[in-house]
């Protein structure tokens, strides 16, 4: 029988091993997946945009929106004076989004044959989210000073609770990035195991039962299909809550306390 | 964007407006109903449940640390913890907020 560990997936793979300071920093798959996030993400926006139209094709029109959406979301999230954040949040959300499609492939000519996504790895989303929390911290306090703390004082509260009231939006503050990346992460765990699972049952009936079992097999495939459709719009809500977060997020570090 | 490139032709600006109109009217009619009813429970879910996770884990962890620096455990944890849980209140609250004014999908 075929493995249906649903698991096996997420995986790391050691491609080209590499050892520095007694650290492994292998090349593995994880890093291959990212490498060909960037890379195919940079081939398609240079191959979308090489016409430079006036009128666009439908490449160039595709590339355009993307362009048009990120910057609408900031601007209405974050101001008119968020944009200087653009092409952090537009790098962010078209990593995040072509790293969950990338995941979308089903086989991969690599160790394991199984195709990566690498959101789907708690480190990643947390080092994203650390960077976006770092981000609002360092920019928000260069900007403010020290009215970046009026973050966490809320205006109207009575003094004498007012030192709980802070405590919990200092809590609340520092609970960004693991809500952030948890997220993102979970979302991608759990619906790329669903998916497996699912699939992994049509392998099992065929095994188990022969003949009868494959075709009995037609329901749990209809639910894969399902299940894929499904995923492709996880893929495209989750990059997009990420960076509509990021968004408000960065709003409070341009605009403590309003 | 684009309207400011045409108006260069000979549609004049009344033309213009007058199809924007139209189309706004025609994307409005067109509006997929609930663009991810089908996700947003899922996502809904992980949206608060990690918010409000996050909270107490953020509360906790640091009435942990606060404990192991000055020794007063395990007070620090248990008043941390309902911090926590207030944190995570709150953080669900404004998740709630910001869902329902329609700015996040979850």
């Amino acid at each position: 029988m075929a493995d249906t560990n649903p698991i096996k997936q997420f995986e790391i793979h050691e491609l080209v091993p590499f050892e520095a300071f007694g650290l492994n920093l292998a090349f593995t798959n994880s890093s291959l997946f990212m490498f060909l996030t960037a890379a195919v993400t940079i081939v398609l926006f240079t191959l979308a945009m090489s016409s430079r139209a006036l009128v666009p094709n439908r490449a160039q029109s595709v590339a355009e929106i993307i362009y048009g959406f990120v910057a609408d979301m900031l601007r209405s999230t974050a101001g008119p004076d968020a944009l200087r954040f653009f092409p952090f949040v537009f790098t962010l959300f078209i990593f995040i989004l072509m790293a969950n499609m990338l995941g979308m492939f089903p086989y991969f000519p690599g160790p394991g044959l199984h195709s990566f996504t690498i959101t789907s790895h708690l480190i990643v989303t947390v080092a994203l989210a650390m960077l976006v929390w770092l981000t609002v911290i360092v920019y928000g306090v260069f900007k403010n000073g020290p009215k970046f703390l009026k973050l966490f004082v809320p205006s109207g509260v009575p003094g004498y609770i007012l030192p709980f009231v802070s405590l919990i939006e200092v809590i609340s503050f520092i609970s960004r990035p693991i809500s952030h990346s948890v997220r993102l992460f979970a979302n991608m765990l759990a619906g790329h195991i669903l998916l497996k699972v699912f699939a992994g049952f049509i392998v099992m009936l065929g095994a188990g039962l022969g003949v009868g079992g494959y075709v009995l097999g037609i329901a749990p495939f209809a639910m894969t299909l399902g299940l894929t459709a499904l995923e492709f719009l996880v893929a495209f809500l989750q990059a997009y809550v990420f960076a509509i977060l990021t968004c408000i997020y960065l709003s409070d570090a341009l605009h403590p306390g309003h | 964007m684009s309207r400011d490139k045409e108006s260069q032709r000979d549609l004049s600006k009344a033309d213009l407006d007058d199809l924007q109109q139209r189309i706004d009217a025609r994307r409005e009619k067109y509006k997929p109903a609930a663009e991810n009813a089908h996700t947003s429970a899922w996502s809904l879910g992980m949206r608060y449940g990690s918010e409000f996770f996050g909270g107490v884990l953020v509360g906790g962890g640091l009435g942990f640390g606060l404990d192991y620096i000055a020794g007063i455990s395990p007070w620090g944890l248990i008043v941390g913890t309902m911090f926590g849980f207030a944190a995570g209140t709150l953080n669900v609250v404004r998740a709630a907020k910001e869902i329902s004014s329609g700015s996040n999908g979850g």
